[in-house]
């Protein structure tokens, strides 16, 4: 899981795996593991290498005052909002520009993975990759190679594997 | 504000390769930097430390506030121009701090060929008193030059952005009660003797700093009188004669000191006010820049990856993010200045190009300056696009781009081909400081397809004669274009001819854009007074 903790105005991005009371968190290219149990309502016993650390978590979710060791940390997490809808539009079949097919990557009837290329578009000095949005079969290819094709067109139609 | 969620993912192969790619590319940038640091070379700077002078750079790092930037504008002009034998074109300059405020200085490296003006020289000259004139910049001249370089008079002195103006310049900014102070280092010969005249206070160092309208062997020639340079315009001469100049200086750190305290006097007006927060770095490493950028130009890449990069705690409040995807639009702060950011995803339609000129009004109502992320192969073409009016929505984002009067500044992040140079504040709409990083690509349209252009009209041609091309008369016709916008196209071809304001590490823009905007408050901002969009 992906979550952005800020603290005194900086930003602390922060990747964290759960695995039982294990969590392995990744940050600024270090990884850390940490054994934490809770002793009882918001009171913490944390073992990070040969280090046993208390600490005492109040207040809301996204406002936490963390205690450790007499010293007071505001940790705040920060709601990614605003990007992930524009997201999910995006990895569709249909061609996003008019261009040329230079290179069909899939075969009709053969398995692809998700973010498998598909085939790529030529177009304004750029190429174009459309991928896979999704695992599946590719059920029919609709352009061979040199072939136009117009903004919108579906490129290909690839059957979801069940 | 939202803080933009990175996606890249730093173990994958193609990162690591994008990466290690860059990190070349980016070393090869400070090696070209290192070699035209060093000026004349070896034997030049020997002789110029003999008279008991400092370099350049040593004169302008004594000026300077401690532990203060100087941003230093052009470093490889003339770069692989001249025989390489104008390092720097002969020229230092750039924005730094005395007592506290921005100064512009230009400074002469006597190294290189005497410190002599080349066309390039001349230009950088001039843009360095350009910027100095939009920012409200005062300028020190450190002069140490003997005037144009003959052998190429016609291309430093008639015409009209050639050596002349740099007088006009000093007089106009005078007018404009931009400060103009020339300190007198070495010989300020002929037209040079104009940069100390022309100042509103001087400075001369006792025993290097010379000026004359005519040499002693000029002298002996019209006149047959025999004189030695010190007699015929040294710091004696100067101060106590003729009042050219206004302070005797014993040596180059007693000018310097002197200089300082011309600089105590200047009585600025405050700067221009911004809503300034504390700045904050990127909640991203910035040297991750290097990984998205596709080792690949024709492969695209997320811009958000570099913005996250760029503003302050990546925090970016994006402005119609589902309209006009094509172009990224949103507010942000860089080193805790509020700005506006474009930059480019893609090619622009005509949504994209409505939406940046909706965005440049929205920030000039607002006063905020603009920073143009360029990477763009153009604006869409074909029948569908020419019939939806592309021509008119691309010229209203150039009209808003045009009158944008706040300041503005643009960093090429990848290509800049033709009319989307120009709706992305290329260096005719006048930012404020235009840089391009190390894999920037700049002309009017792909070699690939400029050679396929002028292939298809050649052909043409021909077939009216009744000839056909063979394939071998295609590609002696294609290849030399092809090769013509390789070279043409590189930064490092653009940047000697001072197309841009320097080529950077990508991990240096924050610090660059938020010195220039910092620069940028010397000024006051203009209100917003558009011209007519075409509807």
């Amino acid at each position: 899981m992906f979550i952005n903790y800020e603290h005194n105005a900086h930003v602390y991005p922060v990747t964290v795996e759960r695995r039982g009371s294990q969590f392995f968190i990744t940050y600024d290219n270090n990884e850390y593991t940490v054994e934490a149990s809770e002793l009882k309502q918001g009171q913490l016993s944390i073992q990070l290498g040969d280090r046993l650390i208390k600490a005492v978590i109040s207040g809301a979710d996204d406002n936490k005052f963390v205690f450790i060791e007499g010293n007071v940390f505001r940790v705040k997490r920060i709601e990614l909002t605003g990007r992930k809808q524009t997201e999910k539009k995006e990895g569709g079949l249909n061609s996003p520009i008019s261009g040329t097919v230079v290179s069909v990557k899939a075969k009709e009837g053969k398995a692809v993975k998700k973010d498998d290329v598909i085939l790529i578009i030529e177009a304004m000095k750029m190429e174009y990759l459309i991928r896979a949005p999704y695992d599946g079969i590719v059920k029919k290819i609709h352009f061979k190679v040199k072939d136009q094709i117009e903004i919108g067109e579906p490129t290909a139609e690839i059957e979801k594997e069940a | 504000m939202e803080v933009i969620e990175s996606t890249i993912n730093p173990q994958s192969k193609e990162y690591k390769e994008n990466f290690s790619h860059y990190e070349k590319l980016v070393q090869n940038l400070k090696e070209k930097i290192g070699v035209a640091m060093q000026g004349g070379g070896k034997e030049a700077v020997k002789l110029h430390r003999s008279r008991n002078k400092l370099l350049a750079r040593e004169r302008i790092d004594t000026l300077l506030d401690p532990d203060t930037p100087f941003m230093e504008f052009n470093t490889l002009a003339a770069f692989g121009m001249y025989e390489n034998k104008a390092p720097t074109a002969g020229i230092v300059t750039g924005i730094g701090i005395i007592h506290g405020r921005e100064v512009m200085i230009v400074a002469n490296d006597a190294t290189v060929t005497g410190g002599t003006y080349y066309p390039i020289t001349v230009k950088k000259h001039l843009r360095a008193q350009e910027i100095a004139m939009e920012n409200n910049l005062p300028c020190i001249y450190l002069v140490d030059s003997g005037g144009a370089f003959l052998p190429m008079q016609d291309e430093v002195f008639p015409d009209r952005e050639h050596f002349g103006r740099i007088f006009y310049n000093q007089a106009m900014m005078s007018s404009m009660k931009i400060p103009q102070i020339a300190v007198v280092m070495g010989s300020c010969t002929a037209g040079g003797a104009y940069v100390p005249a022309m100042s509103d206070e001087t400075v001369i160092v006792k025993g290097t700093g010379t000026i004359f309208l005519g040499g002693p062997p000029l002298v002996k020639a019209a006149t047959g009188e025999e004189v030695t340079s010190e007699e015929l315009g040294g710091a004696d001469v100067h101060c106590r004669e003729s009042g050219v100049t206004d302070h005797y200086a014993l040596d180059d750190h007693d000018a310097i000191r002197i200089t300082k305290n011309i600089v105590e006097n200047f009585n600025r007006p405050e700067k221009t006010h911004l809503d300034i927060k504390k700045p904050e770095e990127p909640a991203y490493d910035i040297k991750e820049i290097y990984g998205v950028l596709p080792k690949d130009p024709r492969k695209a890449f997320e811009v958000r990856e570099i913005i996250a990069r760029v503003v302050d705690g990546s925090r970016f409040h994006e402005f119609k993010a589902l309209y006009g995807t094509t172009l990224v639009t949103g507010f942000a702060r860089i080193m805790g200045y509020p700005v506006g950011i474009l930059a480019n995803n893609g090619v622009l339609f005509s949504e994209s190009a409505l939406k940046g000129t909706h965005f440049i009004e929205v920030c000039c109502q607002r006063k905020l300056p603009l920073v143009f992320l360029q990477n763009i192969t153009g604006f869409m073409v074909g029948r569908k696009y020419e019939a939806g009016g592309i021509a008119k929505d691309g010229a209203k984002m150039v009209t808003a781009v045009t009158c944008a009067q706040v300041p503005k500044f643009t960093v090429i992040i990848g290509g800049s081909f033709g009319a989307g140079n120009y709706g992305m504040c290329g260096r005719a709409y006048g930012p404020r400081q235009l840089w391009m990083w190390p894999n920037a690509r700049i002309s009017v349209m792909g070699g690939q397809q400029a050679a396929n252009v002028l292939l298809t009209v050649k052909r043409d041609q021909l077939w009216r004669k009744g000839i056909e091309m063979t394939k071998k008369e295609e590609r002696e016709l294609t290849d030399p274009i092809l090769k013509k916008y390789e070279i043409e196209g590189n930064p490092y071809y653009s940047t000697a001819r001072i197309w841009d304001d320097g080529v950077i590490d990508p991990v240096d823009t924050r610090l660059v854009l938020g010195l220039g905007i910092s620069a940028s408050l010397n000024a006051s901002i203009p209100e917003w007074r558009p011209g007519v969009f075409r509807m």
